[in-house]
């Protein structure tokens, strides 16, 4: 039968054995009024940096009359290649987020707490902040400019300065922290304490022979997601792929061979594979020497005269030995970890057969956990051992790109802030249990030729809720750009007592989000990646880049840019209520540096301040070793500066030919890479000392169970755990989504669509994974509602049963549990509802304690499972 | 000999990342699932097999198989048919023709009528709503905070387009934004291929685990993949001659 256009009315009752979505109607009688956009350009490419996790990919946006419609990778960039991962597309979900915070707005219910409603009304920018500078100007009037607070979340890397940076020490508080230590940061304790490098590791995957990918799935998340996708499929076909997580990621699906560690036992691991890579001989001789008489001395359990092996680019690899490895034979790590004895003794082989062209890829897992610092040096120092540190194939410190500092704002700090300036900080840094000392050793040569030390501490993000608890008064006003603690930080709940009662507190904002519910006023933040203006710095693929993020088509609602915008605009306000020093150090001091010109309203400053920071790579006055870029204008167009290639070998020491002096340059205190770190040893002397303490009293108080010198080598300390095993039986492992843009993505409905491209995941769901052996022991079959519980929460989700999690484990992605943000991220925004159930509710606030880092992972959370 | 465009997916590249989907979900300006139809026109199933610690994982890629025997064409009752072959063996839909009734749907074997009724993983032809406007989501004028948030229906018409993220082309065939009522599946980015470009889930795969190209032609590159590996297809038994070809697998092959 055919049937012609003008026969439609005929056929329609002759096809109703056909299913038809409602009534069928001609089109060409149904026109949508879409179709009326029709003709339009071509479109634009215009970029910009993706900000959804930390790579912060160069990306470009096609742009067709005003509207953003496409996303690719910046086609120049050498860090993603011109690809993104499926990050990248959902910032067009989020800029067009239908729940967007349109205007500024303030909450008229004066009671605070989950579940209120802040009952907001909009008012204007200038009523908002009008508001905000009198409350600040109370504090001034009333000597006490250090109850103000700010805190970031997520930021621009050289804007950072000037919100961050600036505005409570010009004002006069201490209290600016940032969210970084929730994250990741325990993983730069593992390269800072053994070669000097406190930051994120990269890699030469091109080359890689062997990659072990421990305690991470960088095809999903974790600092360099197209390059890793982009290379992994050739790294299967040379070498060999192995992969350590308690459970099956996307990198476990395709690895060679997957190593289903007990969570927490990753120092057990790392001890046993370095014990066989030594007793087998399997060591860089290169990279770390050798006997002197060539012999192998390591024997399982047998001590080693330090005398009889000579180091090269390495200190203490003998040290290390007779400290910790001689008994940590793979038999002894296969009862810790369970993983069978042969397979550790074959996954290190296979990692010594690849020698200085294997990466160990370490990953959050490792390190995030209570006592994750060890862990944490334990499988770096495996690089150590292999020699692939900077080599063909190996692992690397992270390129840059130059940017230019800020002026100085010394001479606009006045007495009162000076004074109050000094107070003390809320998250308890630095204290006797919490040395926090992320950075290593600060040096600074004074004029007279002596160095001065100090100890660099970080910041202890999620112990400033303990801090607010503790001393309710300590924060009066307190300000918050682009953070979300009371989602985003483990133990949740604290988050939510603390913010009821903080008087004052202004959110900046693109949604919402359950920070937002106890807020005073909300602000609508930019969409940074699509909306503001600003420079970005970071590397991957051994380059480094500096990229513009800037508004790419005319912004829908009345945002300004949190970091420099807002700034500007509370300074100003400010001064007319008689406090003009920050105003004035911004329109004094900053310069563009094409004409000379100071700015003179907020969109004139934030152009300026991201001139200033990315000037060297633009203004020709010196020439850059990497891409070479004519002026602003050219940057602007192309969005990016690449850096030269990293060199290999680049810290490698020498010995000076006249001095007959070792000349290193990593940047640990022997300048050597160091088994047995002196470094960890004198920054742990100096904060002893500065309580007047030991250093095993110190270790002791915070949490560890390494005492004398263990504490400076590499090494195994058992899991920490809340919830004995008989109450709650299930250890809890939490991951990242791929998705994930920080927990910023949930509320598109492109994130909840695919949430299935998490391994084992469901789309518009969020699954706990459960054994199927435990499954048939609990009577919960997939499907089932249940409620986990650990000693300090409870949260509701989906049974699945699965068999990508060992017994007694149970694994749950992070991202879903939204209770605001918005009509998709929610359950039900009105009644704070949330989907499924946030695993920050479930795992208590604890530490690991010498890098201030929360902890996520390691096993520290047991929980017990209901079916409800 | 005439062109046969299909597309390789080769699965030891693919990391099951979700670009490709989103990608489309970009260039095409698919709405949101809603009454059993995904409109997703790039998708994923997945096969999970073994037991702990001896599992595998394979993530797999769907789209329209462009079939050369389409029983979607087949089923058409249009004259000219609404669904028909290219003369380069892309499998096109042409939006005026359509009468939206849906045979095309039911006759595909790699599609369902209602996914959430069969328990689909997922639907290769889509339909949508005759009633209700194509993406109701920017079309609800709800403001979750009234006065402060935006709603979909302000965001769309201050972006000035529906979606407000629409990406607007022109195919003789085909809409950038579909009307209601009517059918609408992958059709390998035809507005794209016909000025020399890829589809652009190929573009996108940050992988490079998609290669499309002319499979009649024995020099193009998917020709010379299918010709090293060893190719799966899905629903062999159906005798589509589907043109969408998967090689190698999910986990690296080498035993160490």
């Amino acid at each position: 039968m055919k049937i012609k256009r003008r026969d439609f009315l005929k056929i329609t009752a002759a096809t109703g054995a056909v299913a038809t979505v409602g009534l069928p109607k001609l089109n060409a009688f149904a026109q949508s009024g879409a179709e009326k956009a029709a003709a339009g350009s071509a479109g634009e490419w215009v970029p910009s940096t993706c900000q959804g996790c930390t790579a912060w990919c160069p990306t470009e946006f096609l742009v067709q009359d005003g509207r953003i419609t496409k996303v690719r990778g910046n086609q120049l960039s050498k860090a993603n290649g011109g690809y993104v991962c499926p990050r990248g597309h959902m910032m067009i979900q989020q800029t067009y987020d239908p729940d967007r915070v349109k205007v500024p707005m303030k909450r008229t219910n004066p009671a605070k707490g989950r579940g209120i409603d802040p009952k907001f009304v909009p008012i204007t920018w200038d009523e908002a902040l009008d508001t905000i500078a009198d409350r600040m100007m109370e504090l001034r009037k009333a000597n006490e400019p250090h109850k103000f607070m700010y805190m970031r979340g997520r930021y621009s890397p050289t804007s950072t300065d000037i919100a961050y940076g600036t505005v409570a020490k010009i004002f006069g508080s201490p209290h600016s922290y940032s969210h970084s230590a929730i994250c990741a940061e325990a993983e730069k304790m593992g390269s800072g304490y053994t070669q000097g490098f406190f930051g994120y590791r990269d890699y030469d995957l091109a080359k890689t022979k062997c990659l072990v990918v421990w305690g991470c799935d960088p095809l999903s998340s974790n600092r360099q997601v197209p390059n890793a996708i982009a290379k992994f499929s050739d790294i299967l076909d040379r070498g060999t792929v192995i992969a350590v997580d308690p459970r099956m990621s996307t990198t476990v699906a395709k690895a060679h061979d997957w190593l289903p560690i007990k969570p927490g036992e990753d120092g057990a691991l790392a001890a046993a594979i370095a014990h066989v890579l030594l007793t087998e001989g399997m060591w860089s001789k290169e990279f770390v020497g050798d006997f002197k008489d060539g012999k192998n001395l390591f024997k399982a359990g047998a001590s080693v005269d330090e005398a009889a092996f000579v180091e090269k680019q390495t200190h203490g690899v003998v040290k290390w030995w007779n400290l910790e490895l001689k008994d940590k034979t793979p038999a002894w790590a296969a009862k810790k970890t369970l993983i069978p004895e042969d397979q550790i003794i074959k996954t290190a082989r296979s990692m010594g057969k690849a020698g200085s062209a294997c990466a160990v890829w370490m990953g959050p897992g490792v390190a995030m956990n209570p006592r994750g610092t060890y862990a944490s040096m334990a499988v770096y120092a495996l690089n150590g051992i292999l020699g692939s540190i900077e080599t063909e194939g190996g692992v690397f410190q992270s390129s840059s790109a130059p940017t230019e500092k800020f002026p100085g704002f010394d001479n606009y700090v006045d007495e009162i802030a000076k004074k109050s300036g000094k107070e003390k900080k809320l998250d308890g840094r630095g204290a006797k249990d919490m040395p926090a000392i992320l950075g290593g050793i600060d040096k600074v040569k004074e004029k007279d030729g002596t160095v001065k030390e100090s100890l660099k501490v970080g910041v202890v993000t999620n112990n400033v809720a303990n801090g607010m608890l503790k001393n309710p008064d300590a924060v009066k006003v307190f300000i918050g750009s682009w953070c979300n603690f009371n989602f985003s930080c483990t133990g949740a709940e604290r988050w939510d007592k603390a913010m009821a009662k903080v008087p004052f507190f202004v959110h900046l904002t693109t949604n919402a989000s359950e920070m937002s519910q106890f807020a005073d006023i909300v602000l609508p933040a930019t969409f940074a990646p699509t909306e503001k203006l600003s420079i970005i710095t970071n590397m991957a693929n051994l380059h480094g880049h500096m990229s513009i993020q800037q508004s790419v088509a005319k912004p829908l609602w009345k945002v300004k840019s949190e970091e420099t915008e807002f700034v500007w605009l509370l300074a100003e306000k400010l001064k007319a209520r008689g406090f003009a020093n920050l105003i004035d150090y911004f329109a004094t001091e900053f310069k563009d540096p094409e004409t000379g010109k100071t700015p003179t309203n907020a969109a004139e400053f934030e152009e300026i301040a991201a001139k200033i920071t990315s000037q060297k790579v633009w203004n020709g006055k010196e020439k850059m070793k990497g891409d070479q870029i004519s002026g602003w204008a050219e940057f602007r167009k192309k969005g990016i500066y690449n850096s030269e290639t990293y060199k290999y070998k680049k810290n490698w020491g020498k010995e000076n030919p006249e001095t007959k002096k070792f000349e290193g340059h990593f940047k640990t205190e022997t300048k050597k890479f160091e088994f047995y770190s002196e470094t960890l040893k004198k920054a742990l002397k100096m904060h002893a000392d500065k309580h007047k303490t030991t250093i095993d009293d110190v270790l002791k108080v915070s949490g560890y169970e390494a005492q004398g010198e263990l504490a400076f080598v590499p090494h195994y300390e058992s899991p920490k755990r809340h919830g004995s095993e008989k109450e709650y039986p299930f250890t809890f492992i939490d991951y990242k989504s791929r998705l994930n843009r920080e927990g910023r993505s949930a509320n598109t409905t492109w994130y909840q669509e695919f949430k299935k491209v998490d391994v084992g995941d469901d789309a518009w769901d969020d699954v706990v994974k459960i054994n199927p052996a435990d499954g048939k022991k609990l009577g919960i079959k997939t499907g089932d509602t249940v409620r986990l519980t650990s000693t300090t929460g409870s949260i509701v989700a989906k049974a699945k049963l699965w068999e990508g999690v060992r017994p007694g484990t149970v694994a749950k992605c992070f991202g879903q549990g939204h209770w605001a943000y918005g009509k998709v991220a929610a359950k039900d925004y009105a009644k704070a509802l949330p989907r499924g159930g946030n695993n920050n509710e479930l795992m208590p606030d604890d530490y690991d304690r010498l890098s201030g880092s929360t902890a996520r992972n390691g096993g520290f959370t047991g929980v017990k499972i209901e079916k409800i | 000999m005439p062109k046969q465009y299909g597309m390789v997916i080769d699965l030891q590249r693919c990391v099951g990342c979700g670009a490709c989907a989103l990608a489309c979900k970009t260039e095409n300006n698919t709405q949101n699932r809603a009454n059993g139809q995904t409109f997703n026109w790039a998708d994923f199933i997945y096969r999970e097999e073994g037991k702990f610690p001896k599992v595998s994982y394979t993530a797999i890629p769907v789209l329209c198989n462009h079939c050369s025997d389409a029983p979607c064409v087949k089923a058409c009752p249009v004259n000219p048919k609404a669904m028909f072959k290219t003369a380069d063996g892309i499998t096109m839909h042409n939006d005026d023709r359509c009468l939206g009734c849906r045979r095309c749907q039911k006759a595909c074997p790699y599609s369902s009528t209602d996914v959430t009724r069969d328990g689909a993983a997922y639907s290769v032809i889509s339909a949508s709503d005759a009633r209700e406007g194509v993406h109701p989501f920017y079309r609800d004028t709800t403001e979750l905070i009234p006065g402060c948030t935006t709603s979909g229906a302000e965001t769309a018409g201050k972006a000035g387009g529906l979606p407000p993220h629409h990406h607007h082309y022109d195919h003789p065939d085909y809409r950038s934004v579909r009307n209601k009522g009517l059918t609408e599946k992958c059709i390998f980015c035809e507005h794209r291929v016909k000025k020399g470009e890829l589809p652009n889930c190929v573009v996108a795969c940050p992988a490079k685990a998609r290669i499309f190209g002319d499979l009649n032609d024995a020099a193009s590159e998917p020709a010379k993949l299918l010709k090293a590996h060893k190719a799966m297809r899905l629903k062999v038994e159906k005798k589509t001659r589907p043109n969408v070809a998967y090689i190698r697998s999910f986990r690296g092959e080498k035993k160490i």
